[in-house]
């Protein structure tokens, strides 16, 4: 096994090219769509231009980007790329508790790097008008149902991981293809509730680029984006164990 | 099957292996055996070498073009 420096790297990498491509598609809708009168309250923006294949362009934008990066890094550290990820393989005995902090600060300096570069690329309108591709609970969400949906969606991912990856019964190469699809999905449905973060990482990015960028100050959503995946992602891996005992 | 070098060299010597990948069949003294490293992991956990190795037998020919890769 490589060191656990180099895996952090490779945490590093992965998580800035989730929420590089994967936010930044999001804050790129919002910057296209901008001028555009929405047909209603619960449009902010994306969906402005194609309704739910707004959500779909961003899903799979997220969705190809995580596959791109199993691929590539799964062999290396695992490619969480998520701390809900990390947290539920730690609780369930499948992941070293000396590895877990280390992956976990790895996926948050991933996902700021990710918003901070996207926003020296893309110009001050993306912190402006794409917020960085930053979530949040959508007109009418309530604290709780953002909190609900982000551990409902979660939920289904970390299902997805366990079937096709960690089950050592899964077909081998499939993980990748699967569980991009799987996000792509999960954010197109879920995603004009609380924006389908499903990660702690990809939320932390966009909140503390704009929070440095003179952008708006988000944190005070930040514990929806914990408590929804991390939960989600824990009962899932406590599910799947229980179905197959 | 007798081994294919030796036969070569007018020698009638009998085959022990054969080589995975020309399939020619060596003696003792002309079979090759290399240990192959196994990998185990990846996604969603990183991949370690494990202690086994897997043998595999090569003829002369094929391990000297191996090892020009």
């Amino acid at each position: 096994m490589v060191s656990l420096a180099r895996r952090c790297c490779a945490e590093i990498t992965g998580t800035f090219l989730l929420v590089f491509f994967g936010a930044g598609a999001a804050a790129m809708t919002l910057m296209i769509a901008r001028g555009t009168i929405p047909a209603t309250p619960f449009n902010v923006g994306i969906g402005a231009l194609g309704g739910l294949a707004d959500w779909l362009a961003i899903g799979l934008a997220f969705g190809f980007a995580l596959m791109a990066s199993i691929y590539a890094l799964g062999r290396i550290s695992g490619a969480h790329l998520n701390p809900a990820v990390t947290i539920a393989l730690w609780i369930t005995g499948r992941f070293p508790s000396s590895d877990t902090g280390a992956y976990i600060v790895s996926q948050l300096i991933g996902g700021a790097l990710a918003s901070l570069i996207f926003a020296a690329c893309a110009g001050m309108d993306a912190v402006s008008i794409g917020g960085l591709g930053a979530t949040a609970p959508f007109p009418g969400i309530t604290y709780g149902q953002a909190i609900l949906a982000e551990a409902v969606g979660t939920f289904i991912l970390m299902l997805a991981i366990m079937g096709a990856a960690v089950d050592e019964r899964a077909p081998a190469g499939i993980a990748g293809i699967a569980i991009g699809l799987t996000l792509a999905g999960v954010i197109t449905t879920t995603g004009n509730i609380a924006g389908a973060s499903l990660n702690p990482a990809r939320t932390f990015g966009p909140y503390l680029g704009d929070w440095l960028l003179g952008g708006a100050n988000l944190w005070g959503y930040f514990p929806i984006y914990i408590i929804g995946p991390i939960l989600g992602a824990v009962v899932a891996a406590y599910v799947y164990d229980y179905l197959w005992k | 099957m007798k081994c294919y070098v030796c036969a070569k060299d007018g020698r009638s010597t009998d085959a022990v292996a054969i080589c995975i990948v020309c399939g020619m069949g060596t003696c003792m003294e002309h079979t090759i055996r290399q240990e192959m490293d196994v990998w185990e992991g990846g996604y969603p956990f990183p991949a370690h070498k494990i202690d086994t190795t897997i043998p595999r037998m090569l003829c002369p020919d094929c391990a000297a073009a191996l090892r020009e890769e």
